[in-house]
């Protein structure tokens, strides 16, 4: 009997990783009235859910406002609610978080003719669904809604190597974190790399988009030089990690080879 | 050679090592029949030691503050020279372990090796198996990741569905309410001092129950007969067998090559193989990360917690299996060895480990 309780409470102990999963957080209570509704009160959810702000913890108080813990206080002004604003007070709305780029939209053609109702920040990249930016959001079908594509063009082709380059460089910090490296500061360069770079080009501006890639290039290629550096350390490791593993694997054969020779010697 | 002579004279005329050398390596002998799975313990020896090795060596580095450790294991992986290879080791030398582990009782399953009288034998197996599942449950947590803190969070909280003691056993775990330092500053200490303790002494009384009563034969061939232990303490002798060294131990030798290859194999070509992104990311008790799963070898234990209505039953289903298994040799007392004469024995072995696979592979995927 003492033996089947020890088992038991042994048993417990090392079966205790094996509960479900805990669920996610509570959602706020914007999430649990606006989840539940028909329409276009209930719709911003699910798209929001799919965003890339959701993905990174933005929810909708943060650009809304208002308090996601009371459900009396949720909507209130005296909370901060701001609700949905206006057209031409978008990229303001949206530079609360994302400055720089707001300030470059502003001093650009976009920005200047915002009155008149150019483009601003969700006509691109629209609202509640919003996605991670990328240069397909510049296309002839988007741009040539407003205005004609060609200057959209020439911008497009100039980001395009500095785009991808930052997008190389971001997916192989992503490798080299997996593998246990830290990349925190290199990550944290990226990051301040790819903002400078929104910020040109939200001025639509083809000669200062030409001018100034070329300085996020070089501030990149830095970073790209770090991880080559890495890789060579790896490439290193896997060499001299392959020469000690086949003499492991010669040493088990030299071995089962003896072993051969006495089995023969045994039966004989 | 004089010198080397020299020196092995002066030991043996103190400690007599010739003789032992005699009596217990070139004089062990073992059954002339004895095949390659006989090798896991010996592999399982060195698996061991490369653990404690490697954990010494993490040791010098590691912190165990729940502020200071994930920064600890960074360094250990980026600044220490050679860190990350002791710390790949390890890791990977646990997952090692445990596939060397299983398979060493499923051969001892199916040769039915427990037979005998060697009750003794299968019970410190077992508890050894049990007790490294609990140093890589331990282990799991020290590295402070978001995979360490939430797995230890869900591990600990399935031990509040006993009913009664369990809200106090929860508490008992993780030292307070939540996984927190004191969590960290237990599980640091069970891992590095008070199961590696046990296990070394466990290690030691299964080798002596091995030696004491001897190797049993493998069940195979024309003359091979089950017969029924006497009723006193006999050691089974091989007296027509070979000796353990060199003879044996050659075979031993290569089988350890063999798996230390297995284990560089996954460091050099498969290192993020046993690491889930959550591995590296520093723990957030504020943040759930999605998709959390135990390690391979839980899986079963933990899916098999979903498929039942309540967590107590499963945790029952479970205990059962488990108490099962442990009592075994007590419960199947025939004499009978051989697989072939034994078909019911062998149709459950199979179907249990494919049940398992497949209950592991659903946990994985769900």
């Amino acid at each position: 009997m003492i033996r089947t309780s020890i088992s038991l409470f042994v048993l417990m102990l090392f079966t205790l990783l094996a509960a479900p999963a805990l669920v996610l957080a509570a959602d706020t209570v914007c999430i649990e009235c606006h989840g539940g509704q028909p329409g276009p009160l209930g719709e911003p959810v699910g798209q929001w859910r799919t965003s890339v702000h959701a993905e990174n913890g933005i929810s909708c108080h943060e650009c809304h406002g208002g308090d996601p813990t009371d459900y009396a206080m949720a909507m209130s002004p005296d909370k901060g609610f701001i609700g949905a604003p206006e057209y031409a007070d978008v990229p303001d709305f949206c530079g609360r978080c994302h400055v720089g780029v707001a300030d470059a939209y502003k001093g650009g053609a976009h920005g200047q003719a915002l009155e008149a109702g150019a483009a601003q920040c969700v006509v691109c990249h629209g609202n509640h669904a919003i996605q991670r930016a990328n240069l397909d959001l510049i296309n002839e079908e988007a741009c040539s809604q407003c205005h004609s594509y060609e200057r959209a063009a020439l911008i497009r082709l100039s980001l395009v190597e500095t785009d991808t380059m930052i997008n190389t460089t971001e997916a192989d910090l992503e490798r080299l974190y997996r593998l246990g490296f830290a990349v925190d500061e290199m990550e944290d360069g990226l990051f301040n790399q790819r903002n400078s770079f929104h910020r040109i080009f939200h001025g639509v501006d083809v000669e200062r988009v030409r001018a100034e890639t070329a300085d996020v290039q070089a501030e990149v290629g830095k970073i790209s030089n770090q991880v080559a550096e890495i890789d060579t350390t790896i490439q290193e490791r896997k060499l001299w990690g392959s020469a000690v593993l086949g003499l492991f694997i010669l040493a088990g054969v030299i071995f089962l080879l003896v072993r051969k020779a006495y089995e023969e010697e045994e039966r004989g | 050679m004089q010198p080397i002579k020299m020196l092995v004279d002066f030991v043996d005329t103190r400690l007599g090592v010739r003789d032992l050398y005699n009596k217990e390596l070139h004089g062990y002998l073992l059954p002339r029949k004895v095949n390659a799975w006989y090798t896991l313990g010996a592999v399982l020896l060195v698996l061991f030691k490369i653990q404690i090795i490697t954990g010494i060596l993490l040791l010098m580095f590691y912190v165990p503050d729940s502020e200071k450790a994930f920064a600890s294991v960074q360094a250990i992986m980026n600044d220490v020279p050679y860190g990350w290879l002791f710390r790949m080791l390890h890791a990977v030398g646990a997952n090692v372990i445990m596939i060397a582990l299983l398979l060493h009782m499923l051969s001892v399953l199916f040769m039915s090796s427990y037979k005998g009288r060697r009750e003794f034998t299968w019970l410190t197996g077992f508890t050894i198996l049990n007790l490294t599942m609990g140093l890589c449950l331990t282990g799991y947590l020290l590295p402070w990741s978001q995979l360490s803190f939430w797995a230890t969070t869900v591990a600990t909280d399935a031990a509040g569905a006993i009913p009664v003691i369990g809200d106090y056993l929860v508490e008992f775990l993780r030292g307070g309410a939540t996984v927190g330092n004191q969590t960290l500053g237990r599980f640091f200490a069970l891992h590095v001092v008070g199961m590696p303790l046990i296990l070394l002494g466990l290690i030691g009384v299964h080798l002596f129950c091995v030696k004491r009563r001897g190797i049993s034969a493998p069940p195979f061939g024309e003359d091979y007969k089950a017969s029924e232990p006497l009723p006193f303490f006999e050691h089974e002798k091989h007296k027509d067998g070979i000796p353990f060294f060199p003879n044996y131990f050659v075979k031993d030798a290569a089988v350890i090559c063999f798996f230390i290859a297995f284990m560089l194999a996954i460091i050099f070509y498969a290192p993020g193989l046993f690491f889930p992104e959550s591995a590296f990311q520093p723990a957030d008790p504020f943040l759930t990360p999605p998709h959390i799963k135990p390690e391979w070898y839980f899986l079963w234990a933990y899916q098999t917690l979903k498929i039942f209505p309540s967590e107590i039953i499963g945790l029952g289903v479970q205990g059962a299996f488990m108490t099962f298994l442990a009592l075994l040799p007590f419960i199947d007392r025939s004499p009978e060895r051989r697989p072939g004469k034994r078909p019911l024995f062998i149709t459950c072995y199979v179907l249990t480990i494919l049940v398992f696979v497949a209950i592991s592979v659903w946990g994985h995927y769900s």
